[in-house]
């Protein structure tokens, strides 16, 4: 559903000096897929949505959705977007913005009244439904933010930052909305810093930085595999002491938690068989970074020179 | 590293269309120019109105008290009179509101009309709906531009109404054209530039004095003047106006074929130019 081809962005500063924001960029993203976007502060995230949405024209390369230009196809159909920083002009009411947006997403006017209400109770704006944007809270303004981008009912969603802000009540239903949302007609891109969140939500993961797409994850599989030298970390009600004999790569973390690191899984199995054989119980065995996060820290670590 | 989409879930699907129900949208554009721009224009306007009335009504009335039986008489009556008197009122009235009302009354009902969106942000929600942004913007244009003919409309029948009717559809007409001009002029910069209000300055300052400098100048370079908005003739138009005389069309034509041409301009704009700003 979503091509980008060598996609390239660079922007002239002040002084004439160019700046690479994005280079050789190229993805595909299926219809029915959840991608998710990682990456470090300024490794070019936001100009990848401004790109796709065509609210900025690329200096390399191309974008293509269902094969058309961005504008085209968004002046066309509409995307469900969520902007990382919300703007709504602070004078609109809850419910006006969205009556507004309902409107502009080409709602008919017998779902508009419907839609708008269902958008509120969804996201739990009832309260705030006379309030004016500038007096609402950070979480409660991207809740509605998060509302507008459902009402046009788009096959293509885009959502930058989602949970920012968001208390984790919300974080938590928010996820379970995105569940909602799959639909093998639609695709949906969330960018986010949160890894954990990623993984949880999103099939594949694209982690990007300084611009460049340097590794795509399939969430699912990576999860299942177990990668070398991960660390983990063992938590035990009884038996402290006799870690000690019967797994001695693991670090003591005070309050019966350890760290085993280097280890294989192996390994680790059979220390743990041998602990509580001699008597300990244990509670928990969990990694230290998810494979994501893994992933994530490899790709990013390494550089762009080594990849 | 795996770039392409799973094989199995790539789309072939093709949708219908939307469209965003821009002209119901109106309503809400036009509550917005009331609430935003319609109201300080009326300020404004009424202001303006005043300070040109409130120093012309003592002399006014000292002439009227002390009118001579002759001239009563030469002019039919005491309402023949005060009719004739009203009649010079007015067009010194008029003669110095029109001008200034329709130029701040542009500024204000087009200042970042695309701008202050674009600085704001409030494009990404705007935009990424099915529209597209020169038909948004180009209703919004229309819609203030009627909006700013009925404050007019509004202003001249309190006039009318405290001191002595002047309101016609001539006087209307001519003013939404003049209009039109600046309206349009702003409207384009305001498509292609941040600080249109400055820019619209900036241009009547530069159109009032190259047309000065170079309206007689029979070299070629000079006619590059025609590229700037005529606007230092446009007390010809006020004074016709207000003296009720024969209105210089050719010049009304000009003014406001100049704003329609930077309308579509400003439009042309809108379709092809992105509209985050980096």
């Amino acid at each position: 559903m979503i091509v980008f081809s060598g996609l390239g962005k660079s922007y002239r500063g002040w002084m004439g000096k160019e700046v690479r924001a994005l280079t050789d960029f190229s993805l595909e993203i299926a219809a029915g897929e959840v991608f998710g976007l990682a990456g470090p502060n300024g490794a070019g995230k936001s100009t990848l949505i401004s790109l796709l949405l065509g609210f900025l024209a690329p200096s390399e390369g191309e974008t293509l959705i269902d094969r058309k230009d961005p504008r085209e196809y968004v002046e066309h159909h509409g995307v469900g977007y969520l902007s990382e920083l919300i703007n709504i002009p602070p004078g609109w009411t809850v419910a006006g913005a969205l009556q507004r947006y309902a409107l502009l997403s080409g709602v008919p006017q017998s779902e508009l009244s419907a839609r708008v209400e269902g958008a509120i109770a969804q996201l739990g704006l009832d309260e705030h439904r006379s309030k004016r944007v500038r007096q609402l809270s950070k979480g409660n303004l991207q809740r509605l933010g998060l509302a507008q981008s459902l009402l046009c009912e788009a096959r293509l969603v885009v959502l930058d930052e989602p949970t920012h802000g968001l208390d984790p009540v919300w974080t938590g239903r928010f996820r379970d909305m995105v569940d909602q949302l799959r639909r093998p007609d639609r695709a949906i891109l969330i960018a986010s810093h949160n890894l954990d969140e990623l993984a949880r939500l999103a099939d594949r993961v694209g982690i990007i930085d300084r611009g460049r797409l340097v590794r795509v994850v399939d969430v699912r599989a990576t999860e299942r595999q177990v990668t070398e030298g991960a660390a983990y970390r063992l938590v035990l009600t009884r038996g402290q002491e006799l870690v000690a004999a019967h797994l001695p790569a693991a670090q003591s973390l005070g309050r019966g938690e350890f760290e085993v690191k280097n280890v294989s899984l192996d390994d680790i199995n059979t220390g743990i068989a041998a602990l509580i054989a001699a008597g300990a119980q244990v509670s928990a065995l969990t990694p230290v970074h998810s494979a994501l996060e893994q992933q994530f820290r490899d790709a990013v670590d390494r550089g762009p020179g080594d990849r | 590293m795996t770039t392409t989409a799973p094989p199995n879930e790539r789309s072939t699907t093709a949708t219908t269309p939307k469209r965003a129900r821009l002209v119901r949208y109106g309503m809400w554009q036009l509550r917005d120019f009331l609430v935003e721009r319609g109201i300080p224009i009326l300020i404004i306007g009424s202001l303006l109105g005043y300070l040109t009335v409130a120093p012309m009504l003592p002399s006014l009335h000292r002439n009227l008290a002390t009118l001579p039986p002759r001239l009563i008489e030469k002019w039919g009556g005491l309402e023949g009179a005060r009719a004739v008197l009203m009649h010079d009122f007015n067009e010194k009235f008029l003669n110095s509101f029109l001008g200034a009302m329709v130029y701040v009354g542009a500024l204000l009902a087009m200042n970042g009309i695309v701008a202050n969106d674009r600085k704001q942000g409030y494009y990404r929600f705007l935009f990424t709906k099915p529209l597209a942004p020169w038909r948004y913007y180009g209703q919004a244009f229309l819609i203030h531009t009627v909006g700013f003919v009925a404050i007019v409309a509004l202003l001249g029948t309190v006039y009318g109404l405290a001191v002595w009717p002047i309101l016609s559809l001539r006087l209307l007409s001519v003013l939404a054209l003049m209009f039109v001009m600046y309206g349009g002029i702003t409207f384009l910069l305001s498509a292609a530039a941040r600080w249109d209000w400055l820019s619209l300055v900036a241009v009547t300052v530069a159109a009032t004095f190259f047309w000065e400098l170079y309206r007689d100048s029979q070299a070629v370079l000079a006619k590059l003047v025609y590229i700037l908005p005529p606007v230092h003739r446009t007390s010809e138009v006020y004074n016709a106006l207000a003296k009720s005389e024969t209105l210089p069309w050719p010049l009304i034509e000009w003014y406001a074929g100049y704003g329609i041409a930077c309308f579509i301009g400003g439009l042309i704009v809108l379709r092809y130019r992105r509209l985050a700003i980096v």
